[in-house]
């Protein structure tokens, strides 16, 4: 789990006024950003963020302890992204197979390996990369979406991401890894585009 | 991908990336890789992919509104 929700969490149920609104601005962030990443509209995420966090502070003294709280806060945020969203549409419910994944032979020759060294920064970095990289994850049917972005994103362990999805462990697993070739697999095409575009560029 | 080998090297990739692959599984792919470049290619855009996401932040959030600061000013109290 992340530490930082850990701590926000802790130091909102220890009553320190002190420090309650850094801790709130954190939760908010986290919240907020999570909606962002599930829904891709402001108003979804932010609707998200409100509800949630209300719940939250109504839930502040009922769990024993920080942990199971950021999990609770999740599967409410979780619902929350999925009730309110509003003219955003999911993917169809559709199961990823493992084999339509699969890269064709074609992908794997030597100029399309060369083709795809890019680094994590440069993805990041390049604003059509970046919203490639969106628009992949947003492209997900809803359950390995959600999946990709608590393991890969929230940075929970599978084991979280399975409470929070009420799933077992090896279906975590399982969505996991086809969310990523999928992400993987959009970016593809475009990362050999751009790679092939620089490469004109400096003749 | 070239063959049944690679097939299955593929499906493992990700609980290799999580370190959460069973020691046999774990041996099994690594002497794969050893000789297959383009199972090492897809490896290195896979995990180039998962770091992608580990950091990737949506840049700007709003402040709490006020019926969120009103819940938690009740919860302290």
């Amino acid at each position: 789990m992340n530490a930082q929700i850990e701590e926000a969490i802790e130091i909102l149920k220890s009553g320190n006024r002190q420090d309650a609104e850094r801790a709130l601005e954190t939760l908010q962030g986290v919240v907020y950003g999570f909606g962002m990443k599930v829904c891709g509209r402001h108003e979804d995420a932010q609707d998200t963020a409100q509800e949630t966090l209300i719940r939250l502070a109504r839930q502040l003294k009922e769990f024993p302890d920080a942990r199971a709280l950021s999990v609770w806060l999740y599967k409410v945020a979780k619902t929350q992204c999925l009730m309110s969203r509003r003219k955003s549409k999911f993917a169809p419910a559709q199961m990823l197979a493992l084999d339509d994944l699969m890269p064709r032979e074609s992908d794997l020759l030597p100029a399309a390996k060369k083709s795809w060294q890019i680094s994590p920064e440069e993805i990041l970095l390049n604003q059509e990369l970046r919203g490639r990289l969106e628009a992949a994850i947003l492209a997900l049917p809803k359950h390995y979406r959600l999946v990709l972005i608590l393991r890969d994103m929230e940075q929970l362990d599978t084991r979280e991401v399975a409470e929070v999805m009420g799933i077992s462990e090896e279906t975590t697993k399982m969505r996991l890894h086809r969310a990523r070739v999928f992400v993987r697999n959009a970016l593809a095409g475009y990362v050999k585009h751009l790679k092939g575009g620089e490469k004109k560029g400096h003749a | 991908m070239p063959d049944q080998r690679c097939k299955r090297i593929f499906a493992m990739l990700s609980d290799y990336l999580n370190t959460e692959l069973p020691v046999k599984n774990c041996r099994e792919l690594e002497r794969h890789l050893k000789g297959c470049e383009p199972c090492i290619a897809y490896l290195e855009s896979l995990k180039n992919t998962v770091e992608a996401c580990r950091r990737y932040q949506v840049r700007k959030f709003p402040a709490p509104s006020r019926k969120v600061r009103e819940a938690l000013r009740l919860a302290l109290r």
